[in-house]
């Protein structure tokens, strides 16, 4: 039993060890290249999404190896129904 | 509404929220210690502590929870919805010192790490008096951190917005938890009467005002549903000049969505109802400084285009409206969101 928890808990410390220093290269670099409205910003804002890509890493990495493109907008009814060109 | 994000938006509204959060909970947590070592002489400060900041989130998630319903079914709430980002972070941090405190006292003091003793010290999952309910509350905790993590608009865009919002209505999951985790953990403790019964009163109102808002909305719905064409068959009657406020609007739906009919200067423009930052109910607010302003978080768009003022690009679709002797008629196909529609003038035609 012990040994069990021991090990469900080194996994997690691992996942979240690497997360930590993902997101250090990932604000540094990765950012401005995921989303193209991160460019410039500041250091504050940064640190606030650090713990978030600590826990969300592998999703960010997917998307960073996806390459720049800007967020989707939500489609609702009106939209599709405008025919219209989403940005 | 950012061209690029910015560490936290305050304003003078926010900040005002912001030092009322603040001086409520400071408040709180002086009252229970003061009170519960008064009235319990017994009970070291670590305890205190680790029950004051418990009860504490869990009354700011019952805030939380509150005031989507309470703000469906009257306005004068919207100012509290307006920030309530930085209410569901407090909830977080108020449950993580609890947390914390609560694992350093029952699980540091062992041989064991505290995180293998929290999972190992307690199996009995199959008894109820004896249920490890701080495993409950672990879970609500690992949900409210990734909301907390996860609330800055950054994350809105990237995780996409249905992704974002379902990670955000597990808030409701959390709750769940969190009200298996006191009931449990207070069944094992010394039975508190008191707290029992003010959660069973939070518990009530949390439901009760989710039923009620739902089916106001559930009515309105079906009774601003539209299918009256006119002659033409090209434009639909939505309602008359006079039942719209000035700098106000009506809502109605149209194309399988609501729409926005405001009234402003003499004139009616149309636009889609739903906010492009998190659908929040455009006609719900009002024109500020000539912009349809959206009362959840102030995204503004121009009446006539429904587009964001630049340098901002945010744009919702429009639609064709005209009046005649009083009515409002509005052509039920969308156009591409940002797209320019003359306003129809109230005076040209009140002759009709
Ligand atoms: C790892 C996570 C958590 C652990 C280990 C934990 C542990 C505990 C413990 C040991 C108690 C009983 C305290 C006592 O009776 O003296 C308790 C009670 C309580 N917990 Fe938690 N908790 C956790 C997370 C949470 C969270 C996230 C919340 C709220 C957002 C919360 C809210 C409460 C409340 C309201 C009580 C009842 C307070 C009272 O006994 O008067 N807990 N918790
Ligand atoms: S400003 Fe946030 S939903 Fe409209």
């Amino acid at each position: 039993m012990i040994t069990f928890a021991k090990w469900k808990l080194a996994i997690f410390g691992i996942y979240l060890v690497i997360g930590a220093v993902f997101a250090v290269v990932f604000l540094a670099i990765g950012i401005a290249r995921v989303d193209p409205a991160a460019k410039g910003s500041p250091i504050g804002f940064r640190l606030l999404i650090f713990p978030g890509v600590v826990a969300l890493w592998p999703y960010l990495l997917s998307r960073w190896i996806g390459g720049e493109h800007a967020p989707r907008t939500e489609r609702n009814s009106h939209r599709d129904g405008s025919g219209g060109a989403d940005q | 509404m950012s061209l690029t994000y910015g560490a936290i938006g305050w304003n003078r509204q926010k900040k005002i929220y912001d030092l009322v959060l603040a001086c409520g909970i400071v408040l709180y947590l002086s009252l229970f210690i003061g009170l519960g070592a008064w009235l319990n002489p017994g009970a070291t400060v670590e305890t205190l502590l680790i029950r004051g900041f418990g009860t504490c989130a869990l009354l700011l998630l019952h805030i939380v929870l509150i005031i989507g319903p309470l703000c469906r079914i009257d306005a004068r709430f919207l100012p509290l919805l307006y920030n309530r980002r930085h209410l569901g972070v407090t909830t977080f941090i108020m449950g993580l010192a609890h947390a914390g405190l609560a694992i350093f006292q029952f699980h540091a003091l062992g041989d064991l790490n505290p995180f293998v003793s929290l999972l190992v010290s307690n199996t009995r999952f199959f008894s109820l008096p004896d249920f490890p309910f701080q495993q409950l509350g672990f879970g609500a905790l690992v949900i409210l951190f990734l909301m907390a993590s996860t609330s800055h608009d950054f994350w809105l865009a990237n995780l996409s917005a249905p992704v974002w919002k379902r990670l955000h209505m597990s808030v409701y999951a959390a709750y769940a938890l969190l009200i298996a985790h006191v009931t449990l953990g207070v069944l094992q403790a010394e039975t508190n009467p008191l707290l029992a019964a003010a959660l069973g009163a939070g518990l009530a109102s949390v439901i009760s005002l989710h039923l009620v808002s739902g089916s106001r909305e559930v009515r309105a719905d079906s009774h601003s549903s539209l299918s009256s064409f006119d002659g033409a068959g090209e434009f639909v009657d939505v309602c008359s000049v006079d039942e719209i406020a000035e700098k106000r609007a009506r809502i109605v739906t149209l194309a399988g969505e609501r729409v926005a009919v405001f009234k402003y200067d003499g004139k009616i423009s149309v636009l889609s109802n739903v906010c492009q930052h998190q659908n929040g109910p455009l006609g719900e607010g009002r024109i500020v400084d000539g912009c349809v302003t959206c009362p959840w978080h102030g995204f503004q768009y121009l009446p006539d285009s429904g587009a964001s003022p630049p340098p901002f690009i945010e744009r919702v679709p429009t639609f064709r409206v005209k009046v005649d002797g009083g009515r409002v008629l509005v052509n039920p196909r969308p156009l591409p969101p940002g797209t320019r529609v003359e306003p129809a003038r109230i005076d040209a035609n009140a002759s009709g």
